[in-house]
């Protein structure tokens, strides 16, 4: 395959860019098939959603307000799918007249952000219930966020807090601050390490990849319940890699050394053994030349015209012969 | 037309390849600025039915870039400022990498915009809040002078640093001028301070979250809590030196191996090992997979409501 021969293929092989190819097929066919479905397909109960209504309910009752952050990072697509959750509480949070308040770290998340709740607010035939301050950037150093947004949380003495996206150490001071009010907390973050934070101080959690599934499971959008179908498939793929390779390689490597693989100036090949007995090692198998191909001298090696118009090495020449 | 796609043969007006202070460059950052601001009051005026097409072009087009340098065969040992590409295929990779630059330079000029875009909307709250003199509007009032006072010193202290002393001589404290102690005041003596004192507060945070997630209510939180007490016994240098003690007398005095197991290190580590680090890699699969679903549909403009709307 001659047009393959790309130095990312030389460097970790085709399976990496097959699989993910893979993975993307599995995602489109199923966005396909929800679509002609109507969506209608089943997604297992996620606590940390359900609880969305209930905290939006106590906010009302109380007549405070709901807070939410979408995290620390950069518009990506994890501040992307917290506005995307943030839309959906603030459409039920606007049928109640509950104000909200929504914290931004990031100017960019700010600008999509402060776009999305204005949309909903008069989508839902309530303009005059948006108010400009509901939506607010605070800063984007991570101490004085989680200072401005404490504040706010002990000021307003908000019901009920929805903090959803890419934390940090900051996690902690907002869980904390939000507890010490007795406001109801919904956490999720893509950080494991802030996670078991959240786990610890949070009333409800969506761990790893419920964060992604929340805006299939409130909406029941065809494209968003494909979409989280074509993920199931690609981890059942996934962990049947895991298995095959956890059998493959053991088998592997349980066989006595009789080729052994030669890694030497960016050239590699695999040569019969002929010293002492062994086993094979790890580079010796099948399962590592999958992500580290063998490249020959002729792959490496690329003949190519010269370039008529370059003329660095002349002056480079004529530079240094006067030394 | 391959050169020039490689730029194996670069022009040398190329707007990217400008000496900084050229008349050139200013003339082209000044150009884009108000091509830029133009569009930029063009497309606020386009009606909002036609909004989520042009979104969804540009989307499609940016992430295109990107998704053709992960796919698109980069070209191999290539120095196409002495070589020649071979054919279509690598003078395309070769014009890909160097396109990512300046596509990526792009994200960040946008990001520029909404920096100001930010910074006006804090201005607008507090200085609303302060009109109103609504509760608290002292706080507001302090937070404006001391940004405005920060920009100040702070541009002053980096125009002085940047421009004024070619022979850095404000490396040394003996040299500073008013600006320069004025700005270290303000960030090293003020703010690098409350940051910590902001971050040291997370400790108390930490002692107050796992007593109320250590209590035993369920099995799940017996669990979590016995595991918790093994890692931090762990970590207490003197009692796992009395503890490996203790195990490797059992172990002399009874001759039974297995009994190493037991020691707190080997528990702790076996913890980590089998139960932490697995967890944490099923759910990064998870999240990898959630995200590259999510910019799938995002790329493809497949998403409906929310940011796509």
């Amino acid at each position: 395959m001659n047009f393959l021969q790309g130095s990312q293929y030389l460097d970790t092989g085709w399976f990496g860019v097959f699989s993910t190819l893979l993975v993307v097929f599995f995602i489109l066919y199923n966005i396909a098939r929800a679509k002609k479905t109507g969506g209608n397909l089943f997604i297992r109960r996620i606590a940390g959603l359900n609880a969305i209504d209930d905290a939006i309910g106590r906010a009302t009752e109380m007549g405070r307000p709901i807070l939410m952050v979408p995290g620390i990072g950069d518009l990506d697509a994890v501040s992307v799918q917290a506005v995307n959750i943030f839309a959906q509480v603030t459409k039920t949070a606007a049928q109640f007249a509950t104000p909200i308040k929504l914290c931004c770290a990031r100017a960019t998340v700010y600008a999509v952000a402060q776009e999305v709740i204005r949309d909903v607010y008069s989508q839902q035939g309530m303009s005059d219930r948006y108010s400009i301050d509901s939506v607010q950037y605070i800063s984007d150093q991570q101490f004085a966020f989680a200072a401005g947004v404490s504040g706010i949380i002990l000021r307003e003495k908000v019901a009920a807090a929805f903090l959803l996206g890419a934390f940090y150490a900051e996690s902690l001071i907002f869980a904390e601050t939000c507890n010490s009010i007795g406001a109801i907390q919904v956490a999720g973050s893509t950080q494991s390490t802030q996670t078991p934070f959240f786990i610890a101080a949070c009333d409800y959690v969506l761990i790893g990849d419920e964060f992604y599934a929340a805006s299939a499971y409130l909406t029941r959008e065809p494209v968003l319940v494909g979409s989280l179908l074509g993920q199931d498939w690609a981890k059942i793929l996934m962990t049947a890699y895991v298995m095959l390779g956890f059998l493959i390689m053991s088998a592997e490597r349980l066989q006595p050394l009789a080729v052994q693989r030669i890694d030497e100036g960016g050239v590699s090949r695999m040569e019969p053994y002929e010293g002492e007995a062994k086993r094979k090692t790890a580079s010796d198998t099948m399962v590592h030349r999958l992500f580290n191909p063998l490249i020959t001298e002729e792959m490496n090696t690329i003949e190519r015209e010269p370039n008529p118009d370059y003329e660095g090495e002349e002056e480079a020449a004529n530079a240094g012969g006067g030394a | 037309m391959l050169q020039f796609l490689a730029q194996a043969t670069p022009p040398e007006t190329n707007f990217w390849q400008q000496a900084p202070g050229t008349t050139g460059l200013i003339l082209g950052v000044v150009g884009a600025f108000i091509i830029g601001m133009l569009l930029f009051f063009g497309l606020s005026t386009i009606p909002t039915q036609f909004r989520r097409y042009i979104i969804v072009g540009f989307t499609f087009l940016a992430g295109l870039v990107f998704v053709l340098q992960y796919l698109w065969p980069r070209p191999i040992n290539a120095d196409f400022e002495k070589e020649l590409p071979r054919n279509a295929v690598e003078g395309f990779g070769a014009w890909l990498g160097v396109a990512i630059d300046p596509v990526a330079k792009t994200a960040n000029i946008l990001a520029a915009f909404l920096l100001g875009l930010g910074i006006f909307s804090l201005m607008r709250v507090h200085i609303n809040k302060i009109r109103r003199r609504a509760q608290d509007w002292g706080f507001s009032l302090i937070l404006i002078v001391s940004s405005v006072i920060m920009a100040i010193f702070g541009f002053w202290d980096w125009n002085m640093r940047q421009f004024n002393d070619p022979e850095a001589l404000l490396t040394s404290q003996e040299n500073w001028k008013f600006a320069n102690y004025v700005n270290d005041a303000l960030f090293d003596g003020m703010y690098q301070q409350m940051d910590a004192a902001m971050f040291s507060m997370i400790a108390f945070f930490i002692l107050s979250a796992a007593y109320r997630a250590f209590r035993i209510r369920s099995v799940e939180a017996t669990v979590m809590m016995a595991s918790a007490l093994i890692l931090m016994l762990n970590l207490m240098g003197a009692l796992t030196f009395m503890w490996s003690g203790w195990i490797n007398g059992l172990v002399e005095s009874t001759g039974n191996q297995f009994l190493t197991n037991f020691d707190l290190t080997v528990v702790a580590g076996w913890l980590r090992a089998n139960m932490q680090i697995p967890a944490i890699r099923a759910i990064e699969f998870g999240v990898g997979l959630g995200a590259l679903a999510m910019g799938l549909r995002l790329w493809l403009g497949l998403e409906k409501g929310g940011v796509s709307s």
